[in-house]
């Protein structure tokens, strides 16, 4: 099928099949390879994208359910969006393959909580697996960036 | 392999009409039940019947002094409504205990109680609450209570052409607890859940996570709360499965039932 | 600018690819012992290339330590063994001609648990006990006839004369459930043939050993072949010697074209694992305390190959004493095959199942006699210039101040209900060699070296130490992914030892007019006494825990986890403060909830929903640690060391209210079941 969806802020017609992720896609399609899959089945958030602002598993989320809306990825957010700056000066990773996923989390709870404690961010981000255990520095971003 | 077709109806009557002509269809709403089968090559179907296309399935709000959720909102939405968190808050908790922000965020209503996994949280406190689902078909609406729904693992009383399209929670002064017991990490599914509601001096207490529906025992849910407790985990055959043997549950039970009643007691 | 690691442009192994390359994908045995007897891929399309027994005949058998495993079974030892493989122009096209590739077996008896695996008369996995292979750095003692690969030993004193003087004796059975590594990338690899050369792009700790084992299997020699260690999105052991490579080159060879492996999440269960292991310790010391006789028995589940088991299960054996003076000791390990999948390498290497069982028996020592955890250890303590049961003398010894800092920081002299502690002592591999070259490009330095990149900071904390040495800004230091056919030769990235040596490889590099430092630690023991030198260089550590048990349901919750290890001199601080932190809640999984379940030898939970592993939510709201630093030092790794002591100082913290549990992981169930028999 046309996929019409657009990504990182730009429009595009994608060729996807209805029974593949939008993981799947936005790898092959457009080479955005910051999505990854780790577990596939919405355990760790490793291919988290943003669907209309809200952060999805991009491993469950099949490809036509994202027609006509906005996805976002890490690449999409520039690089010196200071979430991603304050991941950085935290050194909140270690492999770094959890870290778009990570990022994206966090952004979108930055959105909704701008007065955010630790236990809120441990809260909302328990989703997002880290395998490397950079958890106390991740938080540590968060919190970073919350009162950049 | 043959791509499936993707069926997106615009509204409630094209999508019965569909849900009645297409048996070979699989219903998607937030689609994270179904995406975890497809990805993992558990379920190849032909078509796809789309329900996300639907306007005026999403609500939460309060009608009558009931609570009603259409079937297309999602546990966020649920979880996140002051609505929901003033009136029906132990609801709220329910929901807001399922797996992650993400999932929650796809995650529906009607999905929860349509996919019938016996390790789900909300189920159980529907069934506790006394809510009613309706359910439709090109024929008509029926409502059936919550413990009604789910008769088995994966496995609804719904009628191959019928969707789920609400839930209707009663409202008025209540008691309610949800208690999930986890046994490993704290992303876990439920090992035992509990829901338990106290209203107009009746008691409705309901385990989920231990057998192939929610297990609720009207006639045993008077006397103390360790009585019941005990009563409850004799009268359950918990399944055994990698979060906890079929014994271990049956001691979880008999805690965290008691533990549930002594919470809406308090 | 951010880091490439935040924004999305960090490329892993998995990443990589090479025009006209096919995908390839395993076909695996369904049964856990079984003869295959007739592999038919008639079904299987034409556009697939399909690697079967017949193909990988002129290939030899291969083993990091023993030469006992085969590209393709014909003889499956594990649910899961390779015994045929297909590449396709796509991944999807790869997986569907998986199940087209008919099969049939004839089923062996098989057994599934390594103590009645190394009984005689149990079924044997390997006939004849292969010799040592290749890369084994120590003499290897198979026991012709059983399952046994490897026994190690060591005889110290006279552990009977020592019993006898005891005023009391603590005799225990520990049993360490088997993990998964979860590294976030799976494993991946591309192969592809040049003429007779093989070039590989891989995810590997060990590039060396890999070329020198390809080079085994395909009867080449070590140069023709190139393998470029790729960064990892995470290993912790699991990307060590050959995994997928050496069917991926073989399918290479046969479709004359590139071939990528990728493997699926479920298969790493299959692929490799941490070892399970069934640890006796017998305990005994006079009234005051004073540790008189210790003896260890361990069993260290291999699986169906051997990998690097024997060596895991030496270390097992050597670091089983632990940093304690006892006259008199015994320690015999085994490393016995079984027909699980195969277990390996895995952050800790064997000496976190010692330490479970004897930091665990020392607390019902202390129990026993009546005396405080803390004191009864520090009653035994080494001290520089002990030596050590094998014969060597300790240099640097600070046990004492790790468990006098952990001590303190959960308030031990305030109470000890619900804490615990536990010490680590962990070897480094001995003998081994480091070596760096360091090349002149322009105003830049380029290191080539084969350390390798798994989200450890190994490269970060040498360039830093590169630049300090050379008097450079850190920016005009270089270090591309290590690639054999430039990099002058490594043992291995593993066992924490890579800043350690390779820094002081470095610091000789600086100092050679040619740029080239090498380095190389001396040493080795005898299997049959266990004495000589078992690590040139010991990491310390010690952990704390402060935990709750909910009495009813018994489930625990540890509410401040606390680690202090012996640092040496940091080179790189924000490095060795994450490798810290994910050690810790590494040690915390498998402490409480971390298990490989087993059922007829097929694992039942090879997803990451059913095998669980840490969160956010699950570190404790207090985690604390310290790294005790000592300028002008020798670095040491910290890889690995915090992981260990964490879930004895759990077990022990759940054991200081009266609920002995013997057993890992702490599951609720398994704690409820041990407070039935509370004393
Ligand atoms: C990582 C992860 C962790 C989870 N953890 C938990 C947990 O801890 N607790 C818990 O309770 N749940 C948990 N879940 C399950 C989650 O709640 C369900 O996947 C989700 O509720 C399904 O909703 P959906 O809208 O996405 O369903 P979909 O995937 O869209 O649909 C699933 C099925 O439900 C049926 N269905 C859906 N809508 C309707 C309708 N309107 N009428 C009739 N039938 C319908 C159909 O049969 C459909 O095939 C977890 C899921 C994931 C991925
Ligand atoms: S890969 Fe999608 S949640 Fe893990
Ligand atoms: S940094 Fe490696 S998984 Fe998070």
């Amino acid at each position: 099928m046309k996929l019409r969806v657009r990504i990182n802020g730009a429009d595009h017609e994608l060729e996807a099949r209805t029974d593949e992720s939008i993981l799947d896609v936005v790898r092959r399609e457009l080479g955005l390879l910051s999505v990854r899959e780790t577990c596939g089945i919405g355990v760790c958030g490793a291919c988290t994208v943003l669907l209309d602002g809200e952060p999805v598993s991009g491993c469950l989320l099949l490809a036509p359910l994202a027609d006509g809306r906005e996805i976002t990825t890490v690449e999409g957010l520039g690089g010196d969006d200071p979430v991603q700056q304050a991941f950085s000066d935290a050194h909140a990773f270690q492999c770094g393959y959890c870290t778009p996923g990570m990022i994206l989390t966090a952004k979108r709870l930055l959105e909704e909580t701008p007065q955010l404690t630790e236990d809120d961010v441990r809260a909302a981000m328990s989703g997002n697996l880290c395998r490397c255990g950079s958890y106390v520095k991740i938080v540590e971003a968060v919190l970073q960036a919350a009162n950049a | 392999m043959h791509e499936p077709e993707w069926l997106a109806p615009a509204s409630l009557e094209e999508a019965l009409a569909l849900k009645a002509e297409r048996t070979d269809a699989t219903v998607v709403a937030g689609g994270t039940f179904v995406g975890i089968l497809v990805n993992q090559h558990l379920l190849a179907p032909t078509a796809f019947l789309s329900l996300g296309g639907i306007r005026g399935l999403r609500f939460v709000a309060e009608h009558e002094g009931e609570l009603r959720l259409g079937a297309l909102a999602t546990h966020r939405a649920v979880e996140l409504s002051p609505l929901v968190r003033e009136k029906w808050p132990a609801l709220a908790r329910a929901f807001s205990l399922v797996a992650s922000p993400r999932v929650r965020n796809r995650a529906t209503v009607g999905g929860v109680l349509g996919d019938a996994d016996y390790a789900s949280d909300p189920p159980s406190m529907f069934v506790a609450l006394g809510a009613r689902v309706v359910v439709q078909s090109r024929h008509g609406a029926r409502e059936i209570p919550a413990e009604e729904l789910i008769v088995g693992y994966y496995e609804t009383s719904l009628a191959p052409d019928e969707l789920i399209v609400e839930v209707i929670v009663p409202g008025g002064p209540h008691r309610a607890a949800y208690r999930k017991f986890r046994t490993r990490s704290h992303e876990d599914r439920p090992s035992v859940g509990v829901a338990a509601c106290a209203r107009d001096g009746g008691l409705r207490v309901v385990v989920g996570a231990v057998a192939g529906r929610p297990q609720y025992f009207p006639e045993l849910c008077t006397g103390e709360p360790a009585s019941i407790a005990q009563a409850y985990a004799e009268a359950i055959d918990p399944i055994g499965d990698i979060s906890g043997s079929s014994e271990y549950r049956r001691r979880v039970i008999a805690v965290e039932v008691r533990r549930a009643l002594e919470e809406i007691a308090a | 600018m951010s880091d490439p690691r935040a924004t999305g442009s960090a490329r892993y192994a998995e990443d990589f690819e090479l025009p006209g390359m096919l995908h390839a994908r395993i076909v695996r045995s369904l049964f856990p012992h079984a003869r295959v007897v007739r592999v038919d891929a008639s079904a299987v399309p034409e556009s697939c290339i399909v690697l079967t027994p017949d193909d990988v005949r002129d290939l030899s058998p291969y083993g990091c330590q023993i030469e006992d495993q085969n590209v393709l079974a014909e003889r499956a030892r594990h649910v899961g063994d390779p015994v045929a493989a297909v590449a396709a122009p796509t991944p999807e096209q790869a997986e569907e001609a998986v199940p087209l590739v008919e099969i049939d077996y004839e089923q062996l008896p098989a057994v599934f648990d390594a103590v009645e695996a190394a009984q005689p008369g149990a079924p044997l996995l390997h006939e004849t006990a292969a010799a040592g292979g290749a890369a084994a750095y120590f003499a290897m003692r198979p026991q012709p006839g059983t399952n046994i690969c490897h026994r190690f030993r060591i005889r110290h004193g006279d552990v009977d004369a020592g019993f006898a003087e005891a005023d009391a004796i603590v005799e225990r059975m520990y049993r360490i459930a088997g993990a998964q590594h979860a590294h976030m990338e799976p494993h991946a690899c591309v192969a592809h043939w040049d003429g007779n050369r093989l070039e590989l792009w891989t995810g590997t700790q060990t590039p060396f050993s890999m070329r020198d084992d390809l080079a085994t299997i395909f009867g080449i020699p070590p140069e023709a072949i190139r393998i470029v260690s790729l960064p990892m999105g995470g290993s912790f052991g699991a990307k060590t010697f050959v995994r997928t490579e050496a069917i991926a080159a073989a399918l290479a060879r046969k479709a004359q074209r590139p071939v990528k492996l990728v493997l699926p999440r479920s298969e790493e269960w299959q692929t490799l694992n941490r070892h399970p292991a069934t640890v006796t310790v017998k305990l005994g010391a006079r009234a005051d305390g004073t540790l008189v006789a210790s003896q260890t028995t361990c069993y260290a589940d291999t699986g169906a190959y051997a990998d690097c088991g024997p060596g895991v299960a030496q270390k097992m054996g050597f670091a089983a004493p632990g940093p304690y003076r006892i006259p008199n000791v015994r320690v015999d390990a085994y490393c016995v095959y079984t027909n699980l999948a195969p277990n390996g390498a895995f952050r800790g290497y064997g000496q976190m199942q010692s330490t479970w069982a004897r930091e665990r028996a020392l607390d019902t020592l202390a129990e026993q006699l009546g005396l405080d955890p803390v004191e009864l250890r520090l009653r035994n303590i080494v001290r520089d210039g002990d030596v050590y049961c094998t014969g060597e003398t300790l240099h640097d010894v600070r046990f004492a101040e790790c468990l006098e800092a952990a001590a303190a920081a959960v308030r031990w002299s305030e109470g000890r209900r619900g804490k615990g502690i536990a010490l680590v002592m962990k070897g480094m591999q001995t003998p081994s060699r480091a070596a760096i070259a360091i090349e002149r490009d322009g105003d830049d330095y380029v290191l080539r070296c084969a350390t390798t990149e798994m989200g450890q900071g190994a490269k970060r904390a040498l360039s830093l130490e590169a630049a300090r040495l050379l008097g450079v800004d850190v920016a005009r230091i270089r270090f591309p992914d290590p690639d054999t056919s430039l990099v002058p030769y490594d043992t291995r990235t593993t066992s924490s030892r890579s800043t350690y040596m390779m820094s002081r490889a470095l610091a000789e590099a600086v100092r050679d007019p040619r740029g080239y430092g090498e380095i190389r630690n001396e040493g080795g023991l005898d299997p049959d006494t266990g004495q000589g030198i078992a690590s040139t260089h010991w990491h310390q550590g010690a952990a704390a825990a402060d935990v709750e048990v909910d009495e009813e349901t018994g489930k625990v919750t540890v509410t401040h986890l606390h680690t202090t290890t012996y640092a040496g001199r940091v080179v790189n601080r924000l490095g060795a403060e994450l490798q810290t932190e994910g050690s810790m809640i590494m040690g915390l999984g498998t402490a409480l909830f971390e298990e490989v379940a087993f059922e007829d030898g097929q694992v039942i939970n090879a997803n990451l929903s059913d095998y669980a592993t840490p969160s956010f939510a699950d570190v404790p709201t207090r985690f604390t640690y310290e790294l005790i630093e000592e300028d002008g030092a020798d670095v040491h790794g910290l890889g690995e060391t915090a992981l260990p002591p964490v879930p004895p100082a759990v077990g022990n913290a759940v054991a200081s209210l009266g609920i002995e549990v013997d057993e890992l992981p702490l599951k609720p169930e398994t704690v409820l079941a041990a407070m039935k028999v509370r004393v």
